[in-house]
């Protein structure tokens, strides 16, 4: 054999090892089936092109290295498209997004937290762009809000995903309503990420992760129940009442200090939460108050203590924000700062709602399984069976 | 329907073919515009055969290589010819908003 023939073939085997270490990137049965053909083809494609170049040497081999490339770059999209689409089957298969809340109690308080979370998602969204303190400017005359002029790409994922989720949910298209939200969350939280801020002024801060968990409580809602129109036939006028309320002083602790309580004296400092500025005690203690009396209200029926329950998944960083707010007026200082009742961390406003979360998911799934227990229990035919695998007529 | 899967499924409804033959085939059928590498190919592949327009056929080993025939079924020819009748549609319309004779366009 030449040298040339000897080069070559070297040169074959080392083109055909990184072939096959591509091929790895594909779905084991694909690799089964179809990778020695593809190395086939891959070679032949390769051998084909090597014939047609008629060029001096460093062209030729500027030609097959970006063929080669051309070549490795498309196998990895390849792997990358036949893995999308069986994942894609998989979601179907499983009915992931058809999927609600067996327990009917969790799935009515679901239902409910459908129409209440997008609501008070859009609040926060208007309040972040000042427009219910444009709102109260202009019908009391004060000069002081206005409409914000720095809405910045980093505002984006809240403020345009905010009123999509809203218009999609009561739109009757649920699902997309919770996927929507979802990107919302994911959309903030990324933006977050990317914003060249000092830390507590960005996904860390508890303004933010209020609208996150918001955001995140509005999409499990969504797909996860029968959707706003049963959650809206579930609520009775005092339910109404206490979604308003609850949009009131989300929206009152934005627009906050002078305009709703009346203090005599412009806000003592700039608080950057939900972009309003609050100041006023009287303002904490009717916050506080309404937060409790809705809290209190919800502990009576067993469908609304679960809305209560899920609803105080985004609720926490939000009494963080109330608590900072809280040492601002009591003790002038600015937010955040070491002079808060507790002091602010990623642990409290992203840690506690998620250990909440975790414990509903616990607990319902606990329920099922004693549910499950106790219906064997009453039933025995349910546990009468033989081995596994054992088929009964 | 995309362009790769048209041209695959045009290449198939001649005679059934290997991976590297449809390689081939597609080239000389858009006049070496569009060329199907072998990720794409596969993909398109593994889609069709799912979908159930394409379908394994023979298998051979040809210098101690796996060759692997494809052919395609009653549903991909239906499928290939609705897609023909549409383009024919839209190629007709297009014509005759330019003023082209036909053949011509």
């Amino acid at each position: 054999m030449s040298d040339q023939a000897t080069r070559r073939r070297a040169g074959q085997q080392r083109m055909e090892r990184r072939y096959r270490r591509l091929l790895a990137l594909y779905p084991k049965d694909h690799r089964r089936e179809h990778a020695e053909e593809m190395v086939g083809v891959l070679l032949a494609a390769a051998a084909a092109d090597d014939a047609q170049v008629r060029t001096p040497k460093p062209v030729a081999w500027a030609l097959r290295f970006a063929e080669h490339t051309a070549d490795s770059a498309d196998l990895v999209a390849g792997a990358l498209r036949i893995r999308g689409r069986m994942a894609l089957n998989r979601i179907g298969r499983a009915g992931w997004f058809s999927r609600t809340a067996r327990d009917q109690r969790w799935s009515d308080a679901l239902a409910v937290v459908s129409v209440v979370a997008p609501l008070l998602l859009l609040v926060a969204a208007l309040a972040e762009v000042h427009i219910p303190q444009a709102a109260a400017s202009s019908v009391t005359g004060h000069p002081h809000w206005q409409l914000t002029a720095a809405l910045g790409p980093a505002d984006l994922p809240l403020a345009a995903g905010a009123p999509a989720v809203a218009a999609l949910a009561f739109g009757r298209l649920r699902r997309t309503a919770g996927l929507a939200a979802l990107a919302a969350a994911i959309g903030q939280v990324v933006s977050g990420v990317l914003r060249s801020a000092p830390a507590f002024t960005r996904y860390e801060s508890p303004a933010v992760a209020f609208t996150v968990l918001l955001a995140c409580t509005a999409a499990a809602a969504l797909l996860l129940s029968p959707g706003p129109d049963r959650g809206l036939a579930l609520l009775t006028r005092g339910g109404t009442a206490l979604v308003g309320a609850g949009a009131l002083i989300l929206g009152g602790f934005s627009v906050g200090g002078t305009m709703w309580f009346g203090a005599a004296s412009p806000p003592s400092f700039g608080f950057a939460g939900l972009g309003g500025e609050v100041a006023g005690l009287p303002g904490d203690l009717l916050i506080a108050a309404v937060l409790v009396t809705v809290a209190a209200a919800c502990l009576r029926a067993p469908v609304s203590r679960r809305v209560l329950a899920l609803l105080a998944i985004p609720v926490i960083p939000y009494a963080v924000l109330w608590q900072e707010k809280l040492a601002g007026d009591l003790f002038g200082s600015p937010s955040g700062g070491a002079s808060t009742l507790i002091p602010t961390s990623v642990t409290m406003t992203y840690l506690l709602p998620l250990i909440l979360a975790g414990l509903i998911v616990a607990g319902t799934w606990l329920a099922r399984y004693r549910a499950t227990g106790r219906a064997r229990r009453v039933d025995p035919r349910t546990t009468s069976a033989g081995p596994p695998g054992t088929l009964r007529a | 329907m995309q362009e790769p899967t048209f041209l695959i499924l045009t290449a198939l409804a001649a005679r059934a073919q290997h991976g590297y033959g449809i390689m081939t085939d597609v080239a000389r059928i858009s006049d070496g515009r569009v060329r199907l590498r072998a990720g794409t190919l596969y993909a398109a592949l593994d889609r069709l055969k799912a979908d159930g327009l394409v379908a394994s056929d023979k298998e051979e080993i040809v210098d101690g290589r796996l060759r692997r025939y494809y052919r395609i079924t009653d549903e991909g020819t239906q499928e290939l010819a609705a897609e023909v009748g549409r383009l024919r549609a839209n190629t007709a319309v297009a014509a005759s908003r330019l003023g082209l004779a036909p053949g011509t366009a």
